[in-house]
């Protein structure tokens, strides 16, 4: 089992706000993570889109300060620039370093805004420029404004994943094929081999191990991406290695 | 230690991709579908995916059998005779063709042994589970004792748990597999159970993976009520055996799952 490292790129914890089973503190994500063998964890706050983007960022920036173990680090979320709600890029960064942020993602249909150039092409523009990832969480299954969004912004590198259970390669393989900085998130890829004909058709260096926890149990998608047939080092690329990598190239 | 060194059964399917036990798949199709990309919707590239990781047979319904009602369920029975080892047959029930249950049943005994049981698809064929143009073959697989897999949804109209429910105490000699143990209405699920005459199994396609879930549904039930199942062509064995050997339930849960209940309900040649 160890030869394997998992970095887990999809994944939430804090306290949500209308109650349920998930992981409140970094010992309890922690434990968790160790039941099925993740090394580390990307940390999205579980209350980000009814909390907000100001208060979660703060309340999952205390939350990384409270973990001894540096194994997780954590991700914000951004909003339009000409609110003044957020600093601007150069100092969001510093304070993304600070607190051992690694990647930003974005509300827009929560938080009432619109996905375009006009209201975060400045902060785009400059995590393109530093290879600093950005999580498309909230776009899963919304493929129309995922397809435009990708589209406005493909020089930035994204993660997107998949919920529905319902096969997605008629709706993923285009984005796969037409932009090189978009990257999936396998959660909940639950298609027969479908990890190895992503990989053989797009590379492993596309693809992603994710849980989407609390959505789903940790060890789903382990099994499948161990026994996916690929050769070792895809295996061990898309499990940590690609995410690693990722999170290394950012330059905050 | 992580589940994978710490459990023998996980251990196994980790290290070497199977684990020696056998697994019975009781919930499968066949064939391509509009809605969705299968690579490996093929009887040949099924049964490969599914010798990997051991199952001893999957038992499905076919999805043009479902879904064109010119494809009828004779020729199913040809494809399992091509791969007579793994493949069994759930005959495709649709409520519209009376004419076509009648001729399709009246060759159940000759599709022997790959013709298990009859499957229901109520959504799909917009017509309750409960509805009349299924009398006939219910009464058919009652004076049986078959099983009928039935699809079912939490809430739905036609497959929820008010049509299930009836269904159930009115045919207490057919083994209802509930398919996808009415997602989403686990309270429903579980009723089915208590309520009935003990003729009722939780089948559980797109469970395994989901949080909690089949722990839950293993406080509520048991074990012993809930049987293995995929989709395959639509999901991967790998994940579903993945998400049961995931979740905080004992091994001898999982036995009952992926094999036990089903050569308890069916013996172990079948």
């Amino acid at each position: 089992m160890r030869e394997l490292f998992f970095y887990d790129a999809m994944c939430a914890a804090g306290m949500p706000l209308h109650g349920g089973n998930v992981a409140a503190t970094p010992e309890a994500l922690l434990a968790e993570m160790d039941y099925y063998g993740i090394d580390r964890a990307l940390v999205r706050h579980v209350n980000l889109d009814a909390a907000g983007a100001v208060l979660s960022n703060r309340v999952l920036a205390d939350f990384l300060r409270s973990d001894s173990s540096g194994r997780l680090r954590g991700v914000w979320c951004i909003l339009p620039e000409q609110c003044d709600e957020l600093p601007g890029p150069d100092e969001f960064f510093r304070d993304m370093k600070q607190n051992r942020i690694g990647a930003i993602t974005l509300s827009p249909f929560a938080h009432r805004w619109i996905p375009c150039r006009e209201t975060i092409g400045k902060i785009m523009d400059a995590a393109a420029e530093r290879h600093i990832p950005v999580l498309l969480d909230a776009f899963t299954g919304k493929w129309n404004e995922l397809y435009n969004f990708v589209r406005m912004f493909p020089r930035n590198i994204t993660f997107a994943m998949d919920r529905s259970k319902h096969g997605p390669d008629r709706l993923l393989r285009p984005l796969l094929e037409n932009f090189e900085n978009f990257h999936y998130v396998i959660s909940c890829h639950w298609v027969p081999e479908g990890i190895r004909d992503l990989a053989e058709r797009y590379g492993a260096h596309r693809l992603l191990y994710g849980s989407d926890y609390p959505f789903f149990s940790h060890g789903s998608m382990m099994l499948p991406l161990k026994q996916s047939a690929l050769p070792e080092a895809d295996i061990a690329r898309i499990a940590g290695g690609n995410l690693n990598q990722l999170l290394e190239e950012a330059q905050l | 230690m992580s589940i994978w060194e710490e459990h023998p059964l996980a251990r196994a399917f980790w290290n070497n991709g199977s684990a020696g036990i056998p697994i019975y798949d009781m919930h499968g199709h066949m064939g391509t579908l509009n809605t969705i990309y299968f690579a490996r919707a093929e009887a040949a590239a099924m049964v490969a995916h599914l010798k990997r990781i051991g199952v001893k047979h999957l038992t499905f319904s076919h999805h043009y059998a479902l879904f064109e009602p010119s494809f009828r369920n004779s020729r199913v029975h040809e494809i399992c005779r091509e791969f007579p080892d793994i493949l069994r047959m759930y005959v495709a029930i649709n409520p519209h063709y009376p004419d076509h249950i009648r001729e399709d049943l009246a060759q159940f005994d000759a599709w022997a042994p790959f013709a298990v049981g009859l499957k229901l698809l109520p959504d799909y064929h917009a017509t309750p589970a409960c509805d009349p143009k299924y009398e006939y073959a219910l009464a058919f697989a009652e004076e049986r004792r078959l099983p009928v897999l039935c699809h079912t949804w939490g809430h739905s109209q036609n497959n929820g748990f008010p049509q299930l429910m009836k269904i159930v105490v009115k045919y207490p000699h057919i083994t209802f597999f509930i398919a996808h143990c009415l997602f989403g209405d686990w309270e429903g699920a579980a009723r089915l159970v208590h309520e009935s005459p003990g003729n009722v199994y939780l089948e559980l396609t797109a469970v395994p993976g989901e949080r909690d879930v089949l722990e839950n549904l293993t406080a509520a039930v048991g074990s012993e009520r809930l049987i293995f199942g995929t989709d395959l062509p639509w999901f991967d064995e790998y994940q579903a055996v993945g998400g049961v050997l995931s979740a905080k339930i004992t091994e001898n849960d999982m036995r009952n799952i992926f094999y036990a209940n089903v050569e308890r309900i069916l013996g172990k040649e079948w």
